[in-house]
């Protein structure tokens, strides 16, 4: 229908605090672009101090926020045009997200693999051939889990990395064209993180999965991310491949994040 | 002191140690429901911090670190419990930690020697009392002079952080959680106390306001001469400030080396892929994850505690505990894979 997987088209957003008259209008994203292409699965980085509107954009991609104006289309499809269930549902099914604290995503009184099997249920029609036992497992193997490992735990009997790849193949069940990742390592040990973004490689290249990564982490934005986009009290303020930019930054505001971010060589550090 | 002979990792030519933990045992025990629960959350740790450097602490989350610095502070409470060992600070010499001395002489050293900025500490100030108070709450009964020097004193002490004294007339929510966390920062050291320890100071702020604090913690080492002990799971925060740098692996100490012999030289499997898995701008290598998740404190593995995870595990890792060896000067390592001459 489309070329463009994604069209985000001058969104701004802007949030209203205090009373009917005493108000403050904040802007949280003010006229954003940014495309995704179909044909290319690519990892897309959204880079920004914490009030930079890289959370409030994400929300909107994942239709969870309405923008004030601008347009957002999804596969060719407007998302203010999503009015009933079942058009919020078919979204769904190709858009899911990763939350930054995978503790928070999961109710610690609710086994883990209850989520799974009512995310199947919910996007999966059953077709008889394939168990939704299979479906499962099939995705947790995806993450490099198993149901074996899963089925009867509660979420804390899991790492915070095991929980986040569960996040993931819960995603992944409804077999997504793109994933939005809030800050999806940011939670996770360290010794962990870099498997959780190696994942985000894998489905890109395996699968053909769209993400777009947020994060204030440049270094590993710098190591998976095809693109970047830098933002700044809620504007783009540099955009382009993530190599070019983040081997030489041009705004200012992108130079002086480059010089922030700590840097793992001592030299340089003193 | 006698025990600054016995410590391991200890240079001949090092002065006392302003503070010095030995074989530190703090288990959190819980016993409900006739369900006992042992969780060993530091187990058998030693180090040293000596005079005016930064001691770093790195680790995973759950692998200690927090409660070390606690149980160093005296911050103990059921179902914390300090099984044994013990921590000594040279300004109060004969107790073993602050746990045995009496109410008096902690209540004597606490911020005037030793001052602790808790994990989240941002959010410690109390939301309906201004910074002035806080500073006169904390600091006035342990400066002991009038009220007129001391608001001179705090104004001179936090011109001398970059701080503008118009944060003291502020209520905590209306400053941002860089400007509360240099505030408390400012609090912790307006005594000027020979220990400040650091629990991870920076954790929750942006990458720009980060570095500005890391380097007011650096500021305050070379102005007033404090040691600090820093906790952060970040290395690059450790590669930035501190001197010396310990890894934690769930509970235990298992290398200790100056930071940059860390970054240069990791001798320890854990540390070398800690190191190695950093992603760093402007280098494209692809990156490996480690196997396997941090063990249960509450039925850690026998042996080396990284046994299930490491590529070099040997047959004895299994069921002995590796001690904790200098291979280099002041270089310690707990690994049977590195010291070889202890497995054989």
């Amino acid at each position: 229908m489309s070329d463009l997987l994604l069209d985000v088209c001058q969104v701004s957003k802007t949030f209203t605090r205090g009373g009917l008259l005493s108000g403050q209008r904040i802007a949280a994203v003010k006229d954003v672009s940014l495309q995704l292409d179909a044909a290319r699965p690519e990892i897309f980085a959204i880079v920004g101090e914490s009030g930079s509107g890289k959370t409030t954009l994400s929300r909107m991609i994942l239709n969870i926020e309405i923008p004030t104006s601008g347009k957002l289309l999804f596969d060719g499809v407007d998302l203010a045009t999503l009015r009933t269930g079942a058009d919020r549902l078919a979204f769904m099914h190709k858009v899911q997200p990763i939350f930054q604290n995978p503790f928070d995503s999961f109710n610690p009184l609710k086994r883990l693999d209850r989520y799974l099997f009512m995310t199947h249920r919910r996007f999966i029609a059953s077709d008889g051939r394939i168990t939704p036992e299979m479906a499962v497992d099939e995705a947790l193997h995806k993450v490099g889990l198993s149901l074996k490992e899963v089925s009867h735990r509660y979420p804390h009997e899991l790492s915070g990395g095991q929980l986040q790849r569960v996040a993931i193949a819960r995603a992944l069940l409804a077999n997504p064209k793109l994933i939005v990742a809030d800050e999806p390592v940011s939670m996770i040990d360290a010794s962990l993180r870099i498997s959780i973004v190696n994942l985000f490689k894998t489905l890109r290249d395996d699968l053909g999965i769209s993400i777009i990564y947020v994060t204030h982490d440049l270094a590993t934005a710098y190591y998976v991310s095809d693109r970047i986009m830098i933002m700044q009290k809620g504007s783009v303020v540099e955009s382009g491949d993530a190599r070019t930019v983040l081997n030489a930054p041009q705004h200012p505001y992108s130079r002086q994040l480059r010089e922030a971010a700590l840097l793992p060589d001592v030299a340089a550090g003193l | 002191m006698t025990q600054a002979e016995t410590m391991p990792g200890e240079l001949p030519d090092d002065a006392q140690p302003i503070l010095s933990v030995r074989d530190l045992q703090a288990h959190f025990r819980t016993d409900r429901f006739g369900v006992k629960r042992d969780v060993k959350a530091v187990d058998g740790v030693s180090f040293a911090v000596r005079r005016g450097e930064i001691y770093g602490l790195a680790g995973e989350s759950s692998s200690g670190k927090t409660t070390l610095v606690r149980t160093i502070a005296g911050a103990v409470k059921p179902p914390l419990d300090v099984v044994g060992g013990r921590v000594d600070f040279a300004f109060l010499p004969g107790y073993g930690g602050l746990r045995r001395a009496p109410a008096a002489e902690v209540a004597r050293i606490r911020w005037r020697h030793l001052s602790y900025i808790m994990q989240g500490s941002m959010n410690v100030l109390n939301p309906v009392r201004r910074l002035r108070s806080a500073f006169v709450d904390f600091a006035y009964p342990h400066i002991g002079e009038s009220r007129k020097q001391f608001e001179q004193d705090v104004v001179a002490h936090l011109a001398r952080l970059k701080l503008d004294p118009s944060v003291l007339a502020a209520y905590p929510h209306e400053l941002s959680g860089g400007m509360r966390q240099r505030a408390t920062i400012a609090l912790a050291t307006i005594c000027r106390p020979d220990v400040i320890l650091a629990d991870e100071p920076t954790t929750a702020l942006d990458v720009v306001v980060q570095k500005e604090v890391l380097a007011m913690i650096s500021g305050i080492r070379r102005e007033i001469g404090s040691s600090v002990v820093l906790v952060s799971h970040d290395l690059g925060v450790h590669a930035q400030v501190t001197d010396r740098l310990g890894i934690m692996y769930a509970g235990r100490l298992i290398e200790e080396a100056a930071t940059v012999e860390i970054f240069r030289n990791p001798l320890h499997p854990y540390t070398r892929h800690l190191i190695s898995s950093l992603p760093r701008i402007g280098d494209d290598v692809p990156r490996k994850g480690l196997e396997g998740a941090p063990p249960n404190l509450a039925d850690p593995p026998p042996g080396c505690r990284f046994h299930p995870r490491c590529p070099l595990a040997m047959e004895i890792c299994r069921h002995k505990v590796p001690a904790t060896l200098e291979t280099a000067p002041g270089h310690r390592i707990a690994c049977f894979a590195v010291n070889r001459s202890e497995a054989a």
